[in-house]
């Protein structure tokens, strides 16, 4: 029995030294082939595809430059974050707080970007997310409040490590949900902004969410396992894709220039654009589903 | 009792273990090598926040969809552990049209562009097949975005 006992000991331990612990500086895995078949497998494997939804941190930066004002009054409540008791309200809500920090960030108001991480950070404890997101970011944050770039990067750099932590333990259904709650809560601001700071510019940035619906949509289509909330998120974005339906973009097909050194992609075609009744129904269809995401 | 000590039990439940830890593991190499060699590399552009990683072997291919929207400076960019060498990489438009390409015998880390209008485009990147060596080197490929505030 002993004879048995230490080398498989050996091999055990040898096996976990070697998988487990923290990313060491060596960033590949290589394997070797005994056959050819696995191989060929590996080889025969379908392609990874990923869909790139704008961040809260890019739509937060678009409407700043489409001359959207700052309204605390429209985001959510960070008294509701005690409500979310479901990981599926956790994650979309994770989202949704998200995108109320990027927004209150890029706009400079500092003191409720902090409220706001305290409710994001609530949240990723609660979802276990707690290697990404702990009291260190909080402490780095508070630390550099009054550096506004710095400030960003480190929102940056954290949602990042959410999304990549989700994605890395196999929970791409809370990551999904994550980044579509944050994408309503933008489209959801984008709107409401409107109503009081109607620009030509925030109309388009609107119109052009189109194609980040589209994105989100094969996004959450994307998975194959059984999650009814994830179901009723879909729902809820295709319900939205009909009213972007009617919005008239250019043709695909982008035209190339150069200037000063630089590509130019695109240029020549007219931009996209809302009409009234296209900004109402949005706006109305946009409020209904976000209200339902955080009540 | 024999039965659950024999050597080769235990070897097979090691390497189950080790299959299972070792995916894991290979994912969170990924992301701590697309978050300490790449991002920084997208620097004076901001990082757009999204993880877009894999860990690829020779053959494999990877796309990301995304949006460039109008006014906006962004730079694309391919980043490889050195595991796999150079791979090749293509920007493409709607239909397929190359915008710009990056081939390993000739190898560009990144792209820079500004988008005069706001076009759905698409990143594709696949690692070319070296010779007939009987060893698959698996390598994180991040493919990573930036744009200017």
């Amino acid at each position: 029995m002993r004879k048995y006992l230490w080398p498989a000991a050996f091999i055990v331990a040898a096996s976990l030294a070697g998988c487990g612990g923290e990313p060491a500086a060596q960033d590949q895995l290589t394997v070797d082939t005994a056959t050819d078949s696995t191989k060929e497998e590996r080889m025969a494997k379908t392609k990874k595809i990923f869909y790139n939804i704008p961040s809260p941190m890019e739509t937060a930066a678009l409407l700043k430059k489409a001359g959207a004002q700052y309204n605390s009054k429209i985001l959510n409540d960070v008294k509701n974050v005690d409500k979310y008791t479901a990981a599926s309200q956790q994650a979309l809500n994770l989202g949704v707080y998200g995108a109320d920090l990027s927004y209150a960030s890029v706009f400079n108001h500092t003191q409720e970007s902090m409220f706001y991480t305290s409710c994001s950070r609530k949240l990723a404890d609660r979802l276990g997310v707690t290697n990404a997101f702990n009291d260190s970011t909080l402490e780095l944050m508070q630390s550099k409040m009054n550096d506004r770039d710095a400030l960003l990067d480190i929102i940056s750099t954290t949602y990042w490590d959410v999304d990549a932590y989700l994605k890395e333990n196999g929970r791409d259904n809370i990551s999904a949900l994550m980044i579509a709650g944050g994408w309503v809560e933008g489209l959801y601001v984008a709107t409401q902004v409107t109503t009081t700071n109607d620009t030509p510019d925030l109309r388009r940035r609107i119109a052009e969410q189109k194609h980040a619906l589209d994105d989100l949509v094969a996004l959450v289509s994307s998975y194959g396992v059984e999650d009814a909330r994830l179901d009723g998120v879909k729902g809820d974005l295709a319900a939205l894709q009909e009213l972007f339906k009617e919005i008239k973009t250019p043709e695909p097909g982008a035209t190339t220039t150069e200037e000063n050194g630089v590509t130019v992609i695109g240029g020549n075609e007219p931009p996209a654009t809302l009409t009234d009744d296209q900004l109402t129904a949005i706006r109305d269809k946009a409020a209904s589903i976000r209200n339902s995401y955080i009540n | 009792m024999r039965n659950m000590l024999s050597p080769s039990l235990f070897v097979r439940s090691a390497l189950l273990v080790c299959a299972v830890a070792g995916g894991l593991s290979a994912s969170a190499q990924c992301r701590s090598f697309a978050k300490n060699k790449c991002v920084p590399e997208l620097a004076p552009y901001k990082f757009n926040e999204t993880f877009n990683a894999a860990q690829l072997a020779p053959g494999e291919e990877a796309e990301v969809n995304l949006t460039f929207y109008s006014g906006q400076e962004y730079r694309v960019m391919v980043c490889t552990h050195p595991i796999l060498g150079e791979v090749n990489w293509k920007l493409v438009d709607e239909n397929n049209k190359i915008v710009f390409e990056s081939l390993a015998d000739e190898p560009k880390k990144f792209f820079d562009l500004k988008a005069g209008s706001t076009v759905p485009m698409k990143v594709v990147v696949w690692v070319p097949n070296k010779g007939s060596s009987s060893m698959v080197h698996v390598g994180c490929v991040a493919i990573m975005v930036g744009f200017k505030e």
